[in-house]
């Protein structure tokens, strides 16, 4: 699936389109093919996504399911998994005589911020930027319930209830 | 009363394209009497197949084929990328259609003026409306205002703006033509699951098949147009869902592959009579290629605003899209109301860290608009055939060359400052405003109508300058693109073009 593989890396380094991502589609059915993903959570990639979408709201477990699912869409794809992985040992690498996850949050986000511009960052950054706000439990905690086909719309569900404008001019 | 017609029928109209202009011409020509095979490269969906997940209708109608450079966001399904569209619909001003004689001396443009009087296309603008359901139109009350909608008229009436409407969509604001009224779904840009929505998957297809004289193939991929030894158009290639190839013979062709695919098509025909490629004696087909100025801003309000509750556009504010270079920049731009799902809030704003992720954590508090304008043809920017790479298909992959004039870049910060001033005069908390990330776009150009043959590719009709019985149907031969969102444009257009066909083979010239 030699087209397959060349989607999923456009995914990873670039795309976003406006309403999902054209190549996110891919990436979204190829979660769905693998269920079945590692158990134990990933604590320096749930450590990155909590730093780069930062959600107080959000649980822990949350992230480690963004991150699970970031792992799922790269499975099968050596070029998205060195990625992620690279991005670790780059991570790792910043912070002396220490793992980068166990430091303080500003020798974290200082590495990070040295590393931003590297093609993995970006990478891991699309990636879980669609795992995450794709995710049910973040769209509960933020406010944005997804379908409304099956409610009928919002016709009758508050389109047009916004009640503290300044009185329009005639 | 589906008609299947014989392939080597050569009395037939073919249709390349079921979308605006190919669903929309293939409708009027079959209306008029005219038997026409159209040949859409995507599937039939139906309605029951239209779901609010974006990811998922992607997949079912989204057009995937390998491309090289900027990206554009289209469709292969029945219906085009009407199915996508957000039913924006106003039209062009009169200037804009001037735009060599209004913007005199804009560097580095390949600007013309369009070679057809505007009043003519007035009246084709009131038929299009007509059957469109333009909202506000032909006694069709305005869009129902939304709560984004608010937020932006409230706004622009702060800062002095006075020309806004929820008008001017293409999404029924009462029920119409058995279609129903808008009931506020969202997810426009996914299919309208219920077809209030203008979709010529809906509207114009089932209507050209009830005539007798419309064939629709689906799954059926255009590779190249043939001609005959005199030069003229004889038949199209296509290969249908089963991987099989067949000429389809026809005494015209009309091409409305929405400007991508339009330009693969002319080009991959060349010949030895034709070494250029089809109508392309110019060497104007692919050039001018234009993708509006966009630009996008979202603000965080001090209250709940809840944009995603209705149609993702359903307004718009004129009172920038004048020509006025005082601002520093010709021609002008519109700002349209646009909700965005989480995952594109965190896309457009960019970067990472509490300075995204704030956005979505007041997701709720919300308001958003798109800031769409005039941008001028240059030459070089084109697209073109990969000189190497082939596609899936065996067909060179297209090539995208774009960039930004600074017309485009001067008029997108005016637009950007004006939003921001729009969402501060309601106390905006936070304001985001720029190109956003690489999306998708309005494809104008790359064979536009021209009085002089030399400066483009088809005459006022969208009939190719060099072969009479060749037509470009789609946004491809709009020469300027005004500020106006171009579907209403391309299907005035088609209906015009619909009448010139009809009129022409009346008079045995085609």
């Amino acid at each position: 699936m030699n087209k397959n593989t060349t989607s999923r890396r456009q995914f990873l380094v670039a795309a976003i389109t406006v309403s999902g991502l054209a190549t996110g589609t891919l990436a979204t059915s190829l979660f769905r093919e693998s269920a079945a993903w590692a158990k134990d959570p990933d604590k320096p990639l749930t450590r990155l996504a909590q730093l780069l979408f930062p959600h107080r709201a959000l649980a822990d477990s949350v992230y480690d399911d963004v991150v699970a699912r970031a792992l799922a869409m790269a499975a099968g794809d050596p070029a998205a998994q060195e990625m992620l992985l690279s991005a670790e040992q780059a991570l790792n690498a910043q912070v002396a005589g220490s793992d980068w996850y166990l430091a303080d949050e500003q020798t974290q986000l200082a590495a990070m911020k040295a590393l931003q511009d590297e093609a993995f960052f970006s990478a891991a950054r699309n990636l879980f930027m669609f795992t995450l706000y794709t995710h049910e439990e973040c769209w509960k905690t933020i406010g944005y319930p997804g379908s409304s086909r099956e409610y009928g719309g919002y016709l009758e569900r508050g389109f047009d209830d916004i009640d503290w404008l300044p009185e329009a001019a005639s | 009363m589906t008609r299947v017609f014989d392939r080597t029928d050569s009395s037939v109209v073919v249709v390349i394209g079921s979308g605006a202009g190919g669903g929309t011409v293939a409708n009027e020509l079959a209306q008029r009497g005219i038997d026409v095979v159209c040949l859409e490269a995507g599937k039939r969906l139906t309605l029951a197949d239209v779901v609010n997940d974006p990811p998922t209708m992607d997949e079912r109608m989204g057009w995937h084929d390998e491309r090289d450079g900027k990206p554009v966001w289209l469709c292969k399904t029945v219906g085009g990328t009407t199915m996508r569209w957000s039913g924006v619909s106003p039209r062009f001003e009169k200037h804009e259609t001037q735009a060599l004689s209004t913007y005199d001396g804009l560097e580095d443009t390949s600007l013309i003026d369009w070679p057809l009087r505007f009043e003519e296309l007035e009246h084709y603008y009131d038929l299009a409306e007509d059957k469109m359901g333009v909202s506000g139109t032909h006694g069709t009350p305005a869009s129902a205002e939304n709560n984004n909608y608010k937020v932006l008229k409230a706004g622009a009436q702060q800062i002095g703006y006075s020309r806004i409407t929820s008008g001017r969509m293409s999404i029924n604001s009462v029920s119409r033509h058995g279609r129903p009224s808008c009931r506020q779904i969202g997810f426009c840009n996914s299919g309208c699951a219920i077809g209030a929505k203008w979709s010529t998957l809906y509207t114009e297809i089932p209507a050209a098949e009830k005539t007798g004289h419309f064939e629709l193939r689906s799954e059926c991929m255009v590779l190249a147009i043939n001609h005959d030894k005199a030069g003229r158009i004889s038949g199209v290639v296509y290969r249908d869902a089963s991987g099989t190839m067949h000429e389809q013979k026809g005494r015209a062709v009309c091409v409305a592959g929405n400007v991508v695919e339009t330009t693969r098509i002319l080009l991959n025909s060349a010949t030895s009579k034709y070494p250029t490629g089809l109508a392309n004696s110019s060497d104007q087909v692919g050039r001018n290629y234009m993708r509006h100025m966009f630009g996008f801003a979202l603000a965080i309000m001090p209250k709940p605003v809840n944009f995603h509750r209705g149609a993702r556009q359903s307004g718009l504010v004129y009172d920038e899209q004048d020509h006025n270079p005082k601002r520093g920049f010709a021609g002008g731009y519109l700002f349209e109301t646009l909700s965005l799902d989480p995952l594109n809030v965190a896309a457009f704003v960019g970067g990472w860290g509490p300075g995204t992720s704030q956005y979505n954590d007041s997701y709720t508090h919300l308001a958003g608009l798109f800031l769409v304008g005039e941008d001028p043809p240059q030459a070089d920017n084109r697209i073109r055939l990969h000189p190497d790479r082939k596609d899936h298909n065996g067909l060179p992959v297209p090539v995208l060359d774009y960039t930004d004039h600074a017309n485009t870049t001067a008029m997108r910060e005016h637009g950007v400052t004006r939003a921001r001033a729009i969402y501060e005069s309601l106390g905006a908390v936070e304001f985001w405003g720029g190109e956003g990330p690489p999306i998708g776009c309005h494809n104008l150009g790359v064979a536009r109508m021209s009085a002089n043959p030399e400066d483009g590719v088809t005459n006022g009709w969208g009939q190719t300058h060099d072969i009479d019985n060749l037509f470009v149907s789609d946004g491809s031969v709009i020469p300027t693109s005004g500020a106006a969102n171009p579907t209403l444009t391309i299907v005035a257009l088609a209906i015009r073009q619909a009448d010139y066909i009809a009129g022409q083979m009346k008079k045995r010239n085609l």
